[in-house]
C-alpha cells in the first residue's frame, strides 16, 4: 500500500509538471519570427531566434517550416531545418518561390524541436509560431497591370511560372511569349499565372513577355534572360617553362549568350597549398610555383556563374609538365667538305634535369635525326655531308626522364665546303664532214650538284692528234656551256674533256674522233614505241667493247634538234629510252654505237619509230595529168613520208562517179557523208603516180588520195573534180583546126588581091596622076591633055546646102536640100591666085540653137547678098570657125564627094589657128554646134581621096557643080 | 537594311566631321543649309537606328511593335519647331539631340551585338557631325554673338527613363524615343527645306546675289552685325527672325 501510495504520489507530480509544461512556452521555440521578401530572386527570408536558450549554451534543433499560398489552409512548403543553435543567435532560412511573390499571399510559421540524434523518440515538437503574412501586391502601386517575374535569369530547359497581377476584374487581358499568346491559371479573379516549360533560348537580349489589355493601351511585360547552360572547361592542363610560373589552359565551352546579364567567372583553387586565384582570362590562367619546392599540385578549376558552377581537377606533378623553351644560339664550327660540328644551348632547368634534344638535318632532299642529351650546351658532329651542299638544322628538346612535350624548333642554315669534281662529264659529239674537214661538235651534259662538288666554271678539252702525240690543242669553254665546235682533219683525234671549279678539275672524259664516220651501210629498222618510250636492243659486239651509246634527238623537227645520248656498259644489248620530250606523232631516229677500247665510236644500228603513231594529218598534193576521155594520172611526188605522224604504208584512191560502180581492183568504199565511192588501194608507200582508168567520156568524177598507215587514213577532205572529154573530140579538133587555118590564109590573101586590084584598076577616087590610063592616053594620042590642077581653079560661089534635120528626114535626101549659092565672086577677072578655103557653119545641125545669140551664132538668111555681108566679117567667120563647128567627114557620101571636084582655097585673113580671137564665147552655150574646119593651104594640095571628103560645105567652080 | 545603311552614316559621319576638324565653318549659308537639309533627311530614315534597336530587342512581334510609338511631348512637335525663330530653332535642335546623345549612350547598355554596336557608333557620329553643322549654321545667322534667347528644353528628352523602370519597360521607352527622334528630324528637315524655300525666293527677288557672303564677311569682321539683311534669308518667313 505504501508503494502503492508512492506511484501515486509520483504520477500525479508527473501529471501536474505536464500540466505546467503546456501551459507555458516551451523553452527553444522558435520566436521573433520576421520575413522579408527579396522580389528580384522570388525569395522568402526567414529570420528568427530561439527562446530561453542560454548564451553559452548550444544545441542542435530542428526546425519545420510551413508556407502557404493565398490562405493558410493551403499548403504548399513544409521543411525541416536542422541546425545546431547558439545561444542568443539569429537563425535565417530562405525559400525561393516557383510562383512570383507578387502573384500572391504567402503565410510562413514554424515551430521547433530539440534535434538529439541518440534519443530521437523524446523529440517534441514546440507549439507553431502565428502565421506571417507576407502579401506584396499592396506594395506595388495602383498602375492597373502587372507582370512578373521582373527580369528573372534561368537556363534554357527550366520551367517558369509568369503571372499578371490586374487591378481590375473588368479587364480581358491577354498574355504573349514572344508574340505567341499563352494560356494561364487564374490564381484569383485578378491574377493568372502562366506555366512556361522547358524554355529556350532566343537571343542574346532575352525573351518579351507581355500582358496588354485587349480593350486599351496598357502594356506590361518582363524580360525573361535565358541563358546557355554553362559548360564544364574541357583540356584543363598545366605545364611550366621555366620552374617558376605555371601556366594553365582549358577550352571554356561555348558562350553562355548572356555575358552582360550573367557574367561567368574562371577559379583555379590548388588544394595542396590551398591557394586560390580568379583568372583574368576565359581560357588561361597563371600560377606561381611555391619557391618551397612544391612538386604535387591539385588544381581545381571552377567555371561558375549566377546559375550554375562547374568544376574540373587535374592532379599532376610539377617535374612531369615541364615544356622546356626552345634551344638558343644554334651554331656551326668546323665545317668542311663531309663535316660540320652543331652547337646549341638551352635554357637552365636548375641543372636538374636532363633534356633530350632531339636533331634533324635537311639536304639534299633528305632529313636525318639524331638525338642527344643535354644538360645544358648541346653538341653534334654531323658527318657524311656532300660538298657545296646547303644543310639546314633545326634542334628541340624535351624533358628526358618524364617527357610532357617537345620545345620549339630553332632552325640554323650551313653550306659545307667545295672540293674538285668527282665525276668525268658525260661527253657525246657529231660529227660532220665538210670540204674535206672534220667538223665535230662536243657535246656534255652538266654535272650534277653531288658530282660537281661545287659552281663549275669552265670544261676543259684537250684535242690530241693520235698521228702526232706531241700535237696538242687546248680549249677552254667556259660554264654553263655545253657545247663546242672544232674542225679537225681527217685524221684520227683523241678528245679528253674536263669540267672544272675552284678547287680543282674533274676525271677526263676521253673519245676518239676518226675521219671516217662510217655511218652509211647501217639500214634502218623500225621500232614501236609506248608511252614509257622506246624499247631498243641490238646484237652483242664482238671483240673488246667498252659499251654502247644510244643517241637520238628530243626534237627531231627543229633545226637543233636538242641531241640526247645514253651511255651503256658493254654487257648491255638492250634499253628503254624515255624523255619528257617525246611527242606523239613524231618520228624519234635513234643511231646506236659501239665504244671500241680505243674509245672509237662506231655506228652499229639505226631504229625509227613513233611513240604513238597518228593518223595521217594531211593528204598529198596531187597533180593530174593525161586526162582523156576513159583515164587520167594522178601524181604526188613531192610528198615526204618521213615528216607524217606515222608510217605511211600506201594510199588510197577514192573516186567518185554518177554511175557508181567501181572496175575491177577498186572496191566500194562509203565516205563518213554517206556517199558511195571507188576505192584504189595502193600498198606501196613508193608510189607516188596512179592512173585512174576505165572511165566514161563526158563524165564527172571526183578524186581524192590519202595515205594511210597503221592507225588510219588521212583526212577526206575536198575531192577534186574532173570531167573526162569527148570521145571525138580529139580527133575533131585535130582535122578541123588545120582546115579552119587554111582558110583563113585563103581569105586573107584573097583580100590583099582584091585591095591591090582595087587600087590598080577601080580606086574609090581616081587619081590623074596614078592612072595608068591616063599616061597612055597622054602618051599616045593627045599629048596636050593635062591634068587640070586644082591652083588653077577660082571659087565664085559657095553652095550652101541647108538640110532639114529636125524634120526627121534623112540629111542625104535630094528634096531636103535646098543650096543656096554665095557668089564669091563679082567678076572673074578680078581674082587671082588661090582663094580662101571657107568653111561654113552648118545650119542643118543646130536648129534648135539658133536663137542663142551668145555664142556669136548668126542664123542664116535666106538671101544671098545678106550672107555674103556675114561672111565678108573674118572675125565672124574664124568665131565660127574656132567653135566646135565641124563637120564629120562621113556626113558626106562616098558616092557624091567622088563625083565632085573640091576646089579648095586659103582663107583670105589666115589659115594660122593661132590668130583666131582670143576670147570665144564660152562653149557651154555652144554645144549644139558642131565645128566646121578651115583647111589650111598647105594641106589643100591634092590628094588621092581625103580632099574629096573634107566638108559637106563645097566651094564649087561655077557651072561646074553637080548635085 | 541596316548594312545598307551602315556604310552611308559612315561617309556622312566623316563629310560632317570634316569641318569642325579643320577648325574652320564653311560661309556659304547655302550649302551648309542644303548639308544641313540632306543630313536631316538621312536620319530621319528609322533604318538608320530605329529599325536595328527592334531587331536586337526582339520588339519585332505582332502586338508589340505597335506600343513603339513616340510619346507625346517627347521631342518638339512640327508646328512648334516652325515656330521658333531660327536663332532658338538651332539651339533647341542642339540641345535635343545633345539628350539624343546621352540617350543613345544609355541604350548602348543593352545592345550586346558588336555588329549593333558600331552601327549605333555610327549614329552617334553623325549626330556629332550634325551639331557641328547646326553650330557653324548658328554662326551664319546674324546677330549670333549677342542674341541671348533663352533655349526651350525639350518636354520628354530627358537622358533616360527613370532607373527603375524594369528591363521590358526600358526596352519599349526605349523603342518609342527612338521613333520620336526619327519623327523630329523629319520635322527638321522639313524646317530646313522651307528655309531653302525662302533663300530660293530672296535670290529670286533680290538682283544681288552676292548679299550674303558679303553680309557673313561683314558678320565676321564684326563691324556691322545686322548688315545681314532678313531678306537674304528667309523674307518674312519666321515671325521670330534674327533682327525682327
Amino acid at each position: 500500500v505504501r508503494l502503492s501510495n508512492k506511484v501515486s504520489f509520483c504520477f500525479v507530480l508527473l501529471f501536474i509538471s505536464l500540466l505546467t509544461f503546456l501551459s507555458e512556452p516551451l523553452p527553444w521555440a522558435p520566436e521573433s519570427l520576421k520575413v522579408s521578401i527579396n522580389s528580384t530572386h522570388q525569395c522568402l527570408h526567414l529570420q528568427w531566434s530561439v527562446h530561453n536558450l542560454a548564451y553559452h549554451q548550444e544545441l542542435k534543433m530542428v526546425f519545420q517550416i510551413e508556407i502557404s499560398r493565398i490562405k493558410t489552409s493551403n499548403v504548399i512548403w513544409v521543411e525541416n531545418y536542422s541546425t545546431t543553435v547558439k545561444g542568443n543567435q539569429l537563425l535565417h532560412w530562405s525559400w525561393e518561390s516557383q510562383l512570383p511573390l507578387e502573384c500572391a499571399k504567402h503565410f510562413i510559421r514554424m515551430r521547433s524541436a530539440v534535434d538529439d540524434a541518440t534519443t530521437p523518440e523524446q523529440r517534441f515538437w514546440s507549439n507553431w509560431s502565428s502565421w506571417e503574412e507576407v502579401d506584396v501586391q499592396n506594395s506595388l502601386g495602383h498602375e492597373p497591370l502587372f507582370v512578373f517575374p521582373k527580369d528573372k535569369l534561368v537556363e534554357e530547359g527550366s520551367n517558369v511560372t509568369i503571372c499578371y497581377v490586374s487591378r481590375s476584374q473588368q479587364n480581358n487581358i491577354s498574355c504573349y511569349l514572344e508574340g505567341v499568346r499563352m494560356q494561364g491559371q487564374q490564381l484569383d479573379p485578378n491574377v493568372s499565372m502562366f506555366n512556361l516549360h522547358n524554355v529556350a533560348f532566343i537571343r542574346e537580349t532575352g525573351t518579351n513577355i507581355y500582358c496588354k489589355v485587349d480593350r486599351g493601351d496598357d502594356i506590361k511585360g518582363i524580360v525573361l534572360f535565358v541563358s546557355k547552360i554553362l559548360e564544364e572547361p574541357k583540356d584543363f592542363s598545366c605545364e611550366t617553362r621555366d620552374f617558376q610560373t605555371l601556366s594553365c589552359t582549358w577550352d571554356p565551352g561555348r558562350d553562355t549568350g548572356l555575358l552582360k546579364q550573367l557574367p561567368q567567372s574562371y577559379t583555379l583553387f590548388e588544394s595542396f597549398s590551398g591557394k586560390k586565384t580568379l583568372c583574368k582570362h576565359k581560357g588561361w590562367c597563371n600560377w606561381q610555383v611555391a619557391p618551397e619546392s612544391q612538386e604535387m599540385y591539385n588544381f581545381t578549376l571552377t567555371a561558375e556563374n549566377y546559375l550554375r558552377k562547374r568544376s574540373v581537377h587535374i592532379l599532376f606533378n610539377l617535374t612531369h609538365r615541364v615544356h622546356p623553351m626552345a634551344p638558343f644560339n644554334v651554331l656551326f664550327k668546323d665545317v668542311s667538305v663531309t663535316n660540320a660540328t652543331m652547337t646549341w644551348k638551352v635554357h637552365s632547368t636548375g641543372n636538374y634535369y636532363t633534356l633530350l634534344c632531339q636533331v634533324e638535318l635537311y639536304g639534299e632532299g633528305k632529313v636525318i635525326q639524331h638525338n642527344v642529351s643535354v644538360k645544358v650546351n648541346g653538341e653534334l658532329v654531323l658527318s657524311g655531308l656532300e660538298p657545296d651542299t646547303e644543310y639546314s638544322a633545326q634542334v628541340r628538346c624535351a624533358n628526358a626522364n618524364h617527357f610532357w612535350k617537345w620545345s620549339e624548333w630553332t632552325r640554323q642554315n650551313f653550306t659545307t665546303v667545295e672540293a674538285a669534281p668527282s665525276e668525268a662529264p658525260d661527253v657525246w659529239r657529231n660529227v660532220k664532214s665538210v670540204q674535206g674537214y672534220c667538223v665535230v661538235t662536243l657535246f656534255w651534259k652538266p654535272l650534277s650538284r653531288l658530282q660537281a662538288n661545287g659552281e663549275i666554271l669552265f670544261y676543259n678539252i684537250v684535242v690530241e692528234d693520235l698521228d702526232r702525240p706531241s700535237g696538242l690543242q687546248l680549249l677552254s669553254v667556259p660554264a654553263p656551256a655545253n657545247r663546242t665546235e672544232l674542225t679537225l682533219d681527217q685524221r684520227a683525234y683523241q678528245i679528253h674533256v674536263t669540267a672544272n671549279n675552284s678547287v680543282g678539275t674533274s676525271p677526263a672524259s676521253v673519245l676518239v674522233v676518226s675521219g671516217d664516220p662510217g655511218d652509211e651501210e647501217v639500214e634502218e629498222e623500225r621500232v614501236k614505241g609506248t608511252e614509257d618510250g622506246f624499247s631498243l636492243s641490238w646484237k652483242p659486239q664482238p671483240g673488246n667493247i667498252t659499251g654502247y651509246i644510244v643517241e637520238w634527238c628530243d626534237r627531231p623537227r627543229d633545226p637543233l634538234c636538242d641531241l640526247q645520248w645514253k651511255h651503256l656498259g658493254p654487257n648491255t644489248t638492250s634499253t628503254v629510252i624515255s624523255s619528257d620530250a617525246f611527242r606523239p606523232g613524231v618520228r624519234y631516229n635513234f643511231r646506236i654505237y659501239g665504244i671500241s677500247t680505243e674509245m672509237v665510236p662506231y655506228l652499229l644500228e639505226k631504229k625509227t619509230g613513233y611513240s604513238q603513231e597518228l593518223a595521217p594529218s594531211d593528204n598529198p598534193r596531187v597533180v593530174m595529168s593525161n586526162l582523156t576521155s576513159h583515164s587520167f594520172t594522178l601524181s604526188w611526188k613531192d610528198y615526204s613520208t618521213e615528216s607524217q605522224p606515222s608510217f605511211i604504208r600506201g594510199y588510197h584512191v577514192y573516186l567518185k562517179s554518177k554511175a557508181g560502180q567501181c572496175h575491177p581492183g577498186s572496191e566500194k568504199a562509203v565516205l563518213s557523208d554517206d556517199s558511195v565511192c571507188c576505192k584504189y588501194k595502193i600498198d606501196d608507200p613508193k608510189q607516188k603516180m596512179f592512173v585512174v582508168g576505165n572511165l566514161q567520156p563526158e563524165s564527172f568524177y571526183e578524186f581524192l588520195v590519202t595515205p594511210y598507215s597503221a592507225v588510219g587514213e588521212g583526212p577526206h577532205g575536198a575531192f577534186t573534180k574532173v570531167t573526162t572529154p569527148d570521145e571525138y573530140s580529139p580527133m575533131l579538133i585535130r582535122i578541123i583546126l588545120p582546115m579552119i587555118f587554111c582558110i583563113l590564109l585563103i581569105m586573107i590573101l584573097c583580100y590583099l588581091k582584091s585591095q591591090w586590084m582595087k587600087e590598080k584598076c577601080y580606086p574609090d577616087i581616081p587619081d590623074p596622076y596614078k592612072s595608068s590610063v591616063l599616061s597612055l592616053i597622054k602618051s599616045k594620042e593627045n599629048p596636050r591633055l593635062t591634068i587640070m590642077n586644082i591652083k588653077d581653079c577660082v571659087p565664085d560661089t559657095i553652095e550652101v546646102v541647108n538640110k532639114h534635120e529636125g524634120t526627121g528626114k534623112s540629111p542625104t535626101e535630094p528634096e531636103a536640100a535646098k543650096p543656096t549659092y554665095l557668089y564669091l565672086l563679082p567678076a572673074e577677072e578680078s581674082y587671082s591666085g588661090p582663094g580662101p578655103c571657107i568653111c561654113f557653119e552648118n545650119f542643118t545641125y543646130n536648129q534648135a540653137a539658133s536663137d542663142s545669140a551668145s555664142c556669136g551664132h548668126v542664123p542664116v538668111p535666106t538671101k544671098a547678098p545678106s550672107q555674103l555681108g556675114l561672111l565678108t566679117s573674118s572675125e565672124n567667120l574664124l568665131t565660127a570657125l574656132e567653135k566646135n563647128c565641124m563637120n564629120s567627114l562621113e556626113e558626106i557620101p562616098a558616092g557624091e564627094s567622088s563625083l565632085n571636084y573640091v576646089s579648095q582655097v586659103a582663107s583670105p585673113v589666115s589659115g594660122d589657128k593661132s590668130s583666131l580671137p582670143t576670147n570665144p564665147p564660152q562653149p557651154e552655150l555652144c554645144s549644139e554646134y558642131k565645128m566646121q574646119m578651115a583647111i589650111p593651104l598647105g594641106l589643100a594640095a591634092p590628094s588621092s581621096s581625103g580632099s574629096s571628103s573634107l566638108s559637106s560645105i563645097t566651094l564649087l567652080d561655077e557651072g561646074e557643080h553637080y548635085h | 537594311m541596316g548594312t545598307s545603311a551602315e556604310p552611308h552614316s559612315l561617309v556622312l559621319g566623316l563629310l560632317f566631321l570634316s569641318m569642325p576638324a579643320m577648325g574652320s565653318c564653311s560661309d556659304k549659308y547655302p550649302e551648309l543649309l542644303g548639308q544641313l537639309q540632306k543630313q536631316a533627311d538621312f536620319m530621319q530614315h528609322t533604318n538608320t537606328l530605329l529599325d536595328l534597336y527592334i531587331r536586337s530587342q526582339g520588339l519585332d512581334k505582332n502586338g508589340l511593335k505597335e506600343h513603339c510609338r513616340e510619346r507625346p511631348g517627347a521631342f518638339p512637335s512640327k508646328d512648334a519647331l516652325q515656330r521658333l525663330s531660327r536663332r532658338v530653332f538651332l539651339r533647341t535642335l542642339d540641345t535635343t539631340l545633345g539628350q539624343v546623345l546621352l540617350r543613345l549612350a544609355a541604350l548602348e547598355q543593352d545592345i550586346p551585338k558588336a555588329q549593333d554596336l558600331e552601327m549605333l557608333s555610327g549614329v552617334k557620329l553623325n549626330i556629332r557631325g550634325f551639331k557641328n553643322n547646326i553650330h557653324c549654321m548658328a554662326q551664319l545667322l546674324p546677330g549670333s554673338s549677342e542674341t541671348t534667347e533663352p533655349t526651350p528644353t525639350s518636354p520628354g528628352a530627358s537622358p533616360s527613363p527613370t532607373p527603375t523602370l524594369d528591363t521590358f519597360q526600358r526596352r519599349l521607352e526605349g523603342c518609342r524615343f527612338l521613333h520620336g527622334y526619327h519623327r523630329f528630324m523629319r520635322s527638321v528637315g522639313q524646317v530646313f527645306r522651307e528655309w531653302g524655300k525662302s533663300l530660293s525666293r530672296s535670290r529670286r527677288h533680290s538682283p544681288h546675289q552676292g548679299l550674303l557672303k558679303g553680309a557673313r564677311r561683314m558678320q565676321l569682321s564684326g563691324r556691322n552685325k545686322r548688315l545681314m539683311p532678313r531678306v537674304q534669308l528667309a523674307p518674312g518667313s519666321h515671325r521670330g527672325a534674327p533682327g525682327g
